[in-house]
């Protein structure tokens, strides 16, 4: 391991530099734009879950005084969808409605209530079809089918082998198989969609604000689905409040706000309701792991079987990729020589389903954690042991073809084990306490883009002025995560300039460069990268500049503290500002570029979708998770959480921190108490009453530890911080209830009445196996 | 989807004698204090009205009092103030604790002890959109004709999920009600009947103004099932009074609410008495409150569950109450 950076600004801790705006609520979010004349738009969502429609009447909506636009599907021919091989979706339903919820029309009224009132007079018939729910209903012999091209309602197979499973499983000592049943769950981020459209009719332009994690994925379908030409579009994101995923496609809201805008040749403001953003969704997927792992006598991993079904949703989105990360990221955690994977993801009559915070990995990597937690016990194997004894060796590739760089999973098992003083209290706990522990891994982008251009992966720009002001520009979306924060460090290092010289311009198609958008956490490694080597470049315009002034060899130069000076020299240093306009008088306005592209031994092997789960570094993570059982309710009750991520190099640690614990935070809604719920296709879930986000109440003390690995192509080292640490929790938190009680859980969330329910079908049987 | 308001009317009266009036003036009229109930189903479209009447300037109805007579508790006083009331947190623990139960330091910030009392039934097929109940053909409660929660029978299951009501009840808590005949009490029991689409029996333009409670020696707590430790409606409640006989005899009054349409005051359990066993005692209270309520699946939670829970808590209470 390479010692980490000690600068003056990359490795220590900054509050976020929009963090101000944010908790004083002067942050100007995209709802929070509406002016006068903006209409207000509305959506009219299918009332069943799968039919053709017969017939869509608008003319009494039309016709209602203050609605200035109705659209429909026959106002957008053109598909979309994030992945280009699967572009399945019609931002109004065109033909057929696939999910109770779905947009089938829009109205554009002068306030809310004639909208609404509009939506009332729009005249819909349908004639309904059969539903699936689940995969079983929908892979059934004679079932419906969602889409015409897609027999057996099969959005996506994979099937992969590497190694040799078979001879794994004959070499091993110990063989298990579980099944593990997890359900859905969305997002559930603090803000509520909203769509900004302002059509200018008299120069064909459209403007949209946005809440988008992917501006530049909306741009191009805003262009494809309204038929414009891109350069008519100017698209912006405005402080985002939260994505976790369910903003990293373009969603129907964004392009109906377009439509309605250019059909009433005014602004509209698409605001929707909590409801509504639910319906949305794009989340994790309702999915069943099968897991069957092999292990030696001292628990080396000799052999995995993995089969995976996901409950996909009634569009593709981003589903293919899901099913491919689940298989992937089975690799690249510890040495794991043969696996094989089979996976399915499957359309259902439901909201469609996409990316979320640890994409794809989540379920698989906790029937992992939880089986081998399992085997572990069996083979009498403490479960830091059996995890020790898998580490792999950077660098390394897997047997899927992921390169792995830089691994400090070691220094993060040592740290969790050492804070939780497992070794004296794990197996010692008082009745109905338990101690779990699991790790956990994640991509630090993916090496290849959904839309692959042969653009580098990221562009920043950097400009300097009469004012002596740094401005950086570029295209991520700060979503919360820090990332305006973690450009301007990575500036002001480089630079030697305090973090106040530097204004960081962000997401507006018509100012800063284009950029891929802030998701599978790319943007620290791919953007970071990007703002070190423009950063470089200003700083060279720079040391030019002042090592003219100071008639010296511009190797001699350095720069920190905001001066330039020749270390040991008789010079006096040169302010910054003084360098800059000497550095100006030469060319004028400097503005320079700095860019990224993924090295090709990334970006994964060679077979059908090995690209995805391909990535620069992993982030690696272990945590352990003390919780008490209360075992006439049911409840559980998360006592203490001790994380460790090893984030590469953390540019910075207060931003990590705050990662990891929001990580872990989410781990702990899912495996607790979140789930989505559907009655015949009627989400009973969409409000935040019903869809149980924990609350601060259930927020446990959280000891975070960051480990530095240094990685070989990371900025300063780093890798990404935000998603690593969140798959480890649930299992983690299954493996704490087995401590306690001696349940083996096989399903997620352990709310209380299916622990209860376990328990008591636990004691039968206990019961009839004492009987007999 | 729905969310803007309607139009209506607003009246701030000054007085419970103004407020009554104001109630008189629109037969769709409805009272609102805190509004963290009201609303909130004004939005999901569930509540058409043309006068909204805000008690929010009468400020006899905010008066919150101890004395020898006992506990005086205007309607208006929020659920914040109640449990830090320093009389309430003396004597009366079921009340302190079943009003920091409810929901979010926020909405007990506003909403109020009247408002509890008088919070509507909720079910999971009512408290959505405009759109979703019409998707699904409305229900018994409003606008349909089916309960589907319970097709085949005749009336509505929403429950009724306050926190506070069976708190008051174990202490024998009565309400003064104010109309247009003038002043009522009754029993807390006697505002609720066993209907969802209908579970107070107020008459029109009648107003609860105060509850009173005689002054008690009575150990007391408040239980909820919940999976959250904040926001979430009971899943079941649970409230207990024990009073102290001879020396190891005990008296309960245990009320429950969550499970049915209206909080209910359960009839017994026969005091614990001297030599009794504790155990069979206590397993004994857990099923007499398992048959007692009969939870419906008007929540995402199974009904199974929030019987067995709420009688768990409820056992383990009474216990604590004895032992603590």
């Amino acid at each position: 391991m390479r010692e980490p950076l000690k600068g003056h600004a990359a490795g220590r801790s900054v509050a976020l530099i929009d963090g101000i705006e944010k908790v004083t609520g002067r942050a100007v979010y995209t709802a929070d734009m509406e002016t006068p004349d903006c209409l207000v738009g509305r959506i009219l969502r299918s009332p069943v879950s799968h039919g053709r429609i017969v017939r869509i009447d608008t003319a009494r909506a039309a016709a209602l005084e203050g609605v200035l636009a109705v659209v429909t599907g026959a106002d957008c021919p053109h598909s979309y969808g994030v992945i280009p091989i699967a572009m399945n979706e019609y931002p109004l339903a065109r033909g057929k409605v696939r999910y109770r919820g779905e947009p089938v029309a829009a109205v554009a009224a002068r306030d809310a209530r004639t909208a609404e009132q509009a939506l009332e007079l729009i005249e819909l018939e349908i004639e309904e079809l059969a539903a699936s729910y689940t995969p079983e209903q929908s892979r059934a012999a004679g079932a419906e089918l969602l889409h015409d091209d897609k027999p057996g309602n099969i959005e996506r197979e994979v099937h992969d082998e590497f190694g040799d499973p078979a001879a794994g499983f004959a070499a091993a000592a110990l063989v298990r198989e579980a099944t593990f049943k997890c359900a859905e769950v969305n997002h559930a981020q603090m803000e509520p969609h909203a769509a900004l459209a302002e059509y200018d009719v008299s120069r064909d332009r459209l403007t949209l604000h946005s809440v988008s994690q992917v501006p530049f994925y909306l741009h191009l379908t805003l262009a494809r689905c309204l038929d414009l030409d891109t350069s008519r579009i100017r698209v912006l994101t405005p402080f985002v409040g939260g994505g976790f995923g369910a903003r990293t496609e373009t969603l129907n809201f964004e392009i109906i706000a377009a439509l309605l805008a250019r059909k009433a040749g005014a602004r509209v403001m698409l605001r929707l309701s909590r409801e509504e953003s639910f319906l949305t969704h794009r989340g994790r997927p309702d999915t069943e792991v099968s897991l069957k792992i092999g292990l030696a006598k001292d628990g080396r991993i000799t052999a995995v079987q993995c089969q995976v079904v996901m409950s996909g949703g009634a569009y593709a989105g981003y589903g293919l990729v899901t099913i491919l990360y689940a298989g992937a990221l089975l690799h690249g955690l510890y040495h794991t020589p043969a696996v094989k994977y089979d996976g399915y993801r499957v359309y259902t009559n439901h909201p469609p389903c996409g990316a979320m915070r640890g994409h794809g990995t989540v379920d698989v990597r906790h029937a992992f954690e939880c089986l081998l937690d399992r085997m572990a016990r069996a083979l009498g194997l403490d479960p830091f042991a059996v995890r020790r004894v898998n580490f792999l060796g950077a660098p390394t590739t897997t047997a899927n073809g992921l390169l792995v760089n830089s691994y400090g999973l070691p220094e993060c098992l040592d740290k969790v084990e050492a804070a939780s003083d497992w070794r004296q209290r794990a197996g010692r706990m008082e009745a109905g306490r338990g101690l779990g522990m699991a790790c956990s891994h994640y991509v630090s982008g993916a090496a290849k883009p959904v839309h692959w251009t042969g653009e580098p992966h990221a562009v920043v720009a950097m400009k300097l002025d009469f004012d002596g002001a740094v401005t950086v520009l570029t295209g991520a979306s700060d979503i919360g995560q820090g990332s305006t924060t973690m450009v301007a460090l990575a500036a002001a290092e480089i630079l030697g300039i305090d973090l106040g010289r530097i204004r960081v311009v962000t997401n507006d198609s018509a100012i800063t460069p284009k950029d891929n958008g802030s998701y599978s956490s790319r943007v620290t490694f791919m953007v970071g990268n990007a703002a070190i080597e423009a950063a470089r470049a200003l700083r060279a315009k720079l040391v030019a500049a002042a090592a003219k002034k100071l008639d010296a060899n511009p190797d001699d130069i350095e720069c920190a503290g905001e001066t330039f000076f020749v270390p040991g020299g008789s010079q006096s240093a040169l302010p910054f500002h003084d360098v800059a306009l000497a550095a100006l008088a030469e060319e004028g306005t400097i503005t320079v570029k700095g860019t990224f592209t993924c090295p090709p031994e990334a970006q994964g092997g060679k077979h059908r979708g090995g690209a995805v789960g391909s990535t620069m570094g992993f982030s690696y993570a272990a945590q352990v998770v003390e919780v008490a059982v209360d075992v006439e309710t049911g409840r559980i009750t998360v006592e203490k959480v001790w994380a460790a991520l090893d984030c590469g190099f953390a540019i910075n640690p207060l931003a990590v921190e705050g990662q990891i614990e929001g990580s872990v935070w989410m781990g702990m809604g899912q495996a607790l108490c979140e789930e989505t719920r559907y009655t015949e296709g009627l989400a009973i879930h969409a409000n935040l009453l019903d869809y149980r986000v924990p609350t601060i109440v259930e927020s446990p003390e959280i000891e975070v530890q960051i480990v530095e690995s240094i990685d070989p192509l990371g900025p300063f080292g780093a890798k990404e911080a935000g998603e690593g640490a969140l798959s480890g929790f649930p299992p983690a938190l299954v493996n704490a209830v087995a401590d306690a009680i001696g349940l083996e859980a096989d399903f997620l969330p352990l709310t209380p009445d299916r622990v209860l329910d376990a328990l008591i079908k636990a004691r039968r049987a206990a019961r009839r196996k004492a009987a007999s | 989807m729905s969310n803007a308001l309607p139009d209506f009317d607003l009246l701030r009266p000054q007085s419970v004698e103004e407020a009554v009036a104001a109630l008189q003036t629109s037969p769709s009229a409805r009272l609102c204090a805190g509004g963290t109930d009201l609303i909130v189903n004004m939005r999901h479209g569930l509540v058409e009205l043309e006068t909204l009447v805000d008690l929010g300037a009468v400020v006899a109805m905010k008066r919150l009092e101890a004395d020898a007579a006992g506990l005086h508790i205007g309607a208006g006083v929020t659920l914040r103030d109640l449990a830090e009331s320093e009389a309430v947190s003396e004597s009366y623990t079921a009340i302190r604790q079943a009003a920091l139960a409810v929901a979010g330091p926020g909405h007990r910030a506003v909403a109020t002890v009247g408002g509890n009392l008088c919070l509507e039934t909720r079910c999971l097929y009512y408290n959505q959109s405009h759109w979703w109940r019409k998707a699904n053909d409305f229900c018994l409660k409003y606008r349909g004709e089916t309960c589907h929660v319970a097709p085949t029978g005749n009336r509505c299951r929403a429950a009724f999920c306050g926190d506070l009501a069976p708190a008051l009840m174990v202490f024998g808590a009565k309400i003064e009600i104010a109309g247009p005949n003038g002043i009522r009490r009754i029993a807390l029991p006697d505002l609720y009947r066993e209907d969802g689409a209908d579970h107070l029996t107020l008459a029109a333009c009648e107003i609860i103004t105060a509850i009173h409670i005689a002054p008690s020696k009575a150990k007391s707590g408040y239980a909820k099932v919940r999976i959250r430790g904040a926001i979430d409606f009971p899943l079941a409640g649970v409230a207990i009074a024990c009073e102290r006989g001879s020396p190891s005899a005990r008296s309960f009054r245990i009320a429950v609410t969550g499970t049915n349409s209206c909080p209910l005051l359960l009839d017994g359990p026969a005091p614990l008495a001297d030599g009794d066993d504790p155990d069979a005692y206590f397993g004994a209270l857990n099923k007499l409150v398992q048959k007692a309520v009969s939870p419906q699946r008007t929540t995402t939670t199974g009904a199974h569950y929030r019987r067995l829970a709420v009688a768990a808590l409820a056992a383990r209470l009474a216990k604590e109450l004895v032992d603590g």
